[in-house]
């Protein structure tokens, strides 16, 4: 299935802005964190087409998937 | 102050204004003869749509002066996002803030903290930025508390500033807010990268954006041109909510990248 992958701040360094990925069925967006070597330590923000998801939920055909890092400094 | 007294003033001040612009040095004089503040003296101005000559150029009207004036903003951090924030809404003209922080300046601070420079290192935060910004707006009245916030550091404002630089602080400071029924323009900063917004009981951002109770350990980088940019929003959406403005962050929250210069607005998510 194809979903679109958003990166957002510096998950985009040495990776990208925007991407269509080819993933398996049933793949959930933590894999995709995973696979991208995020630290899922590091995650502020995870939308499935703008809404709140969580690392295990299953991505389908056509999403776009907007991963945000936390950003905490003042 | 008696009637009587207030109209005695306000000839006083039509007598010196110049094009309705009333100069610093004459509003001293004048509040040193009436014998009241300074503060009492621009009031009575503003009330009468005459300027004081430091905001004559903000694109503001008299009521809008007079309400930012009269408009009081907790800031809760007093560092790189806090400091900046201070210096603008006192240039802007809002007349009282409320400052909260326990640190002093140290020299990591250097980099990006207004009014830290090599005569600053040692002294705290919120004394030193108090001191500096009545040079700026001598009418303001700044209430500096050096210690950790708590619900006195915000339940007389109107909205606060969150400028703090800790996960579990913001949570804990929105708590607050909410308990209280404040509103609180959200800041954060790391890098070349950036973020803020409104959080209040209709959006709940901190919560949205904040979804592991605690942040990454390590303490972040940022760089000064992230903190302006940030502080500059956090500022402009204080000004704009204290004006009854509109903010296209009700409801959505701004992500700012400074090495793609991109700015995207994200739809908070009510789905949590």
């Amino acid at each position: 299935m194809q979903v679109q992958v958003k990166l957002f701040a510096f998950f985009r360094e040495g990776r990208f802005i925007k991407e269509d990925r080819e993933l398996p069925e049933g793949t959930s967006a933590g894999k995709v964190v995973d696979d991208l070597g995020i630290d899922r330590e590091e995650i502020g923000v995870l939308m499935i087409n703008s809404r709140h998801c969580q690392f295990d939920t299953t991505l389908q055909e056509g999403d776009i998937y907007a991963i945000f890092p936390v950003i905490g400094g003042g | 102050m008696a009637e009587i007294n207030r109209s005695t003033i306000l000839q006083t001040i039509q007598q010196y204004a110049r094009e309705s612009i009333l100069p610093l040095t004459d509003a001293v004089k004048i509040a040193a003869k009436h014998n009241c503040s300074l503060r009492d003296i621009e009031t009575i101005a503003l009330e009468h749509c005459i300027t004081p000559s430091r905001f004559q150029r903000n694109s503001l009207s008299c009521p809008e002066q007079l309400r930012l004036f009269r408009s009081r903003v907790a800031i809760i951090g007093c560092g790189g996002l806090g400091g900046r924030t201070a210096e603008l809404l006192a240039r802007i003209g809002v007349g009282h803030l409320l400052l909260t922080d326990p640190d002093i300046f140290s020299e990591s601070n250097l980099n990006r903290q207004i009014f830290c420079n090599t005569k600053s290192l040692g002294y705290n935060k919120v004394d030193i930025v108090s001191q500096e910004l009545l040079t700026i707006n001598p009418a303001l009245t700044s209430t500096p508390q050096v210690r950790h916030f708590n619900s006195s550091s915000i339940n007389t404002a109107d909205i606060v500033v969150d400028a703090l630089d800790s996960t579990e602080a913001r949570i804990e400071l929105s708590k607050l807010c909410r308990e209280q029924n404040i509103p609180m323009i959200h800041g954060a900063v790391k890098e070349w990268y950036g973020q803020a917004g409104i959080d209040q009981a209709s959006s709940p951002l901190i919560q949205t954006l904040y979804t592991q109770q605690k942040g990454p350990a390590a303490t972040p980088k940022v760089l000064p041109m992230t903190v302006s940019l940030i502080a500059s929003i956090q500022a402009t959406e204080t000004c704009k909510y204290l004006l009854g403005h509109d903010s296209p962050l009700t409801g959505n929250w701004l992500q700012t990248d400074l090495r793609q210069c991109q700015f995207d607005t994200i739809p908070i998510s009510y789905d949590i």
